[in-house]
């Protein structure tokens, strides 16, 4: 009793003591570099947990890359032509995502396993076409360049971002990871989740015991894009250029790699792989040039020695350790 | 209670069920019995809604559900278990009939979401629901096993669990001791017997002659997608055309 009621106050004190030492972080980390590289973490740990919601349901989704353009277009757009406010944009750049999620999903669900993912990979590159040939719109291949800042959150006397300086941007962002995570989380302990494991696992008898697979499916894809969406409005945002070229195939082939290598059966995977991810090829000049190999070489390792991902790195040694020492 | 008028299912060139007849009345336990490529897991699958028929009718209940997708089906109150043990292998036995137990209680996704306390109560009533159920099937002592490590006679138990984790009116059992040791049937068929008993009509597919005829009221023969006959075990033993399907026609030398 005495144990379980300790174990129940020292999860919530690590996670508020995480929670705080995030926040602190540019009191200690002041290097635009080194902030800018944190910023990229957070988008990419935004991608990666929101495209192992869709995988959860037993789709694999390679247009995620797709939909951040989506996202970061929509926004861009609204803000530069319809003068909306950029936190309004940040929302709509998701429902964008999301509305064209719903719009293809019925018909593509109804495509089963791998031939699913290739169909994404076509959509993206719809999504890519699309922006690129639309050239009144969208800038064609020259994209869009300065985009404004997101708009100025003041409280007199206590706040005030304008967004000029790498730190506002670094709090925007771990605003946006923690709120996207939370909600991402509540949604994996919900009932909605086990529906969407039982999909995956086998949707004939899912649908047998009265699961309608194919909106759980689009619920899962509409929301996964949402997410994705939204990492794209910040995106455009944060770097204030964008390019179709910037979000092409390979965004969404990373995307899916980072969830990989952290592992996909757990919530933490995604988040764990996108930051070894992002840091791994920036703590060398070499390895960031030859990223698409580091990042190949990565996917290899994992899939050979580690099949559930870094995160279930401390559980493998101490299984390992654990044989060891019985045999001995 | 359910009702197969005129059923016709083409593969192509190949006709699986060539215009069958069929009633279940509320409360039988029925057998649908023939051999291999009879046509009789086709019929199953006609029925559920996992294969549409090229024509006749489905009516269960006094409506017209042909064609229907199996999960509006299964809404409806017809419930199966497939031939091949088909589970979710990744989730314990109680995870899966609480994923089973998906229509009752329903819960919506923003409830869900949310975790407000409508769901929680949901979740404790399908929870209980699952306990019971497991302790109705004899499960209750591998209850947080992942379903792809149990032995074989607990994965067909299991499936049979699920299927009635949706509680059905009227479910349909694909070979349900196929592959089981002599204890394992004996169990199973008592598990069959104690859903027939609690007011489920079942139609079963069963290839073992001996089980189906302990077991069943009436048994339906099939062969080469036609019924060939219907009656107590008792008629279908001694009739002619059964013999013959089972057995091949005896050629007598001359």
């Amino acid at each position: 009793m005495k144990v379980r009621s300790r174990r129940k106050l020292v999860k919530p004190i690590s996670w508020s003591a995480l929670i705080v030492f995030l926040f602190l972080i540019p009191l200690f980390i002041t290097s635009p570099y080194q902030l800018h590289i944190l910023i990229m973490a957070g988008i990419a740990i935004i991608l990666a947990s929101s495209v192992r919601l869709v995988v959860t349901s037993g789709l694999l989704s390679l247009a995620h890359g797709g939909m951040m353009a989506v996202g970061a277009y929509t926004s861009a757009l609204l803000v530069m032509k319809l003068g909306l406010s950029s936190w309004a944009a940040l929302v709509l750049a998701g429902v964008a995502a999301g509305v064209i999620a719903l719009l293809v999903g019925y018909p593509f669900v109804r495509i089963k396993g791998v031939y699913f993912a290739l169909v994404t990979v076509f959509l993206a590159e719809v999504i890519r076409l699309i922006i690129e040939q639309w050239r009144s719109l969208t800038g064609g291949s020259m994209g869009i360049i300065n985009i404004p800042r997101p708009d100025p959150i003041v409280i007199p006397g206590l706040l005030n971002m304008d967004f000029a300086s790498k730190v506002d941007f670094y709090y925007f962002m771990l605003v946006l990871v923690l709120l996207i995570l939370s909600i991402l989380y509540a949604i994996e302990r919900s009932r909605t989740s086990l529906t969407w494991f039982s999909i995956a696992q086998a949707d004939f008898l899912a649908e047998s015991v009265g699961v309608n697979t194919a909106r759980f499916q689009v619920l899962a894809f509409t929301i996964g894009c949402f997410f994705a969406g939204m990492a794209g409005a910040f995106y455009s945002q944060y770097i204030a250029a964008i390019t179709p070229g910037a979000f092409g195939f390979f965004w969404s082939v990373y995307i899916v790699i980072y969830m990989i290598v952290g592992g996909m059966k757990s919530f933490a995977g995604p988040i764990i792989g996108a930051l070894i991810l992002t840091f791994i090829p920036e703590s060398a000049r070499v390895l960031k040039e030859f990223q698409p190999y580091v990042f190949a070489g990565a996917l290899m390792l994992i899939i050979f020695f580690l099949p559930e991902g870094v995160v279930s790195l401390p559980q493998r040694l101490k299984k390992l350790v654990r044989e060891r020492f019985s045999h001995a | 209670m359910l009702e197969i008028r005129g059923l016709i299912k083409r593969f192509g060139g190949l006709i699986a069920v060539a215009g069958l007849d069929l009633t279940i009345n509320q409360g039988e336990l029925v057998g649908l019995i023939g051999p291999n490529g009879a046509g009789k897991t086709t019929v199953f699958n006609l029925i559920t809604g996992f294969l549409r028929p090229t024509s006749g009718k489905v009516i269960f209940e006094g409506k017209n559900v042909t064609g229907q997708k199996p999960h509006s089906i299964a809404e409806k109150g017809i419930g199966r278990t497939f031939q091949a043990t088909s589970l979710f292998p990744y989730l314990t036995v109680l995870q899966s009939i609480i994923a089973a137990c998906y229509l009752r209680p329903k819960i919506g996704f923003w409830e869900a979401t949310l975790h407000t306390s409508s769901s929680h109560r949901k979740e404790e009533l399908s929870l209980g629901r699952a306990l019971e159920i497991t302790k109705f099937v004899g499960l209750d002592s591998v209850k947080d096993i992942p379903a792809h490590s149990l032995p074989h006679g607990h994965k067909r138990i299991l499936g049979i669990a699920i299927a009635l984790a949706a509680e059905p009116k009227l479910l349909l059992l694909d070979e349900p001791i196929t592959g089981m040791n002599a204890e394992e049937v004996s169990e199973a068929i008592a598990v069959i017997r104690r859903i027939w008993q609690r007011g489920t009509t079942i139609l079963v597919i069963e290839h073992n002659m001996r089980a189906a005829m302990s077991l069943c009221q009436r048994l339906v023969v099939l062969n080469f997608g036609k019924k060939i006959t219907e009656g107590s075990p008792e008629d279908v033993r001694k009739n002619k055309d059964v013999i013959q399907a089972y057995l091949g026609v005896e050629k007598h030398a001359a």
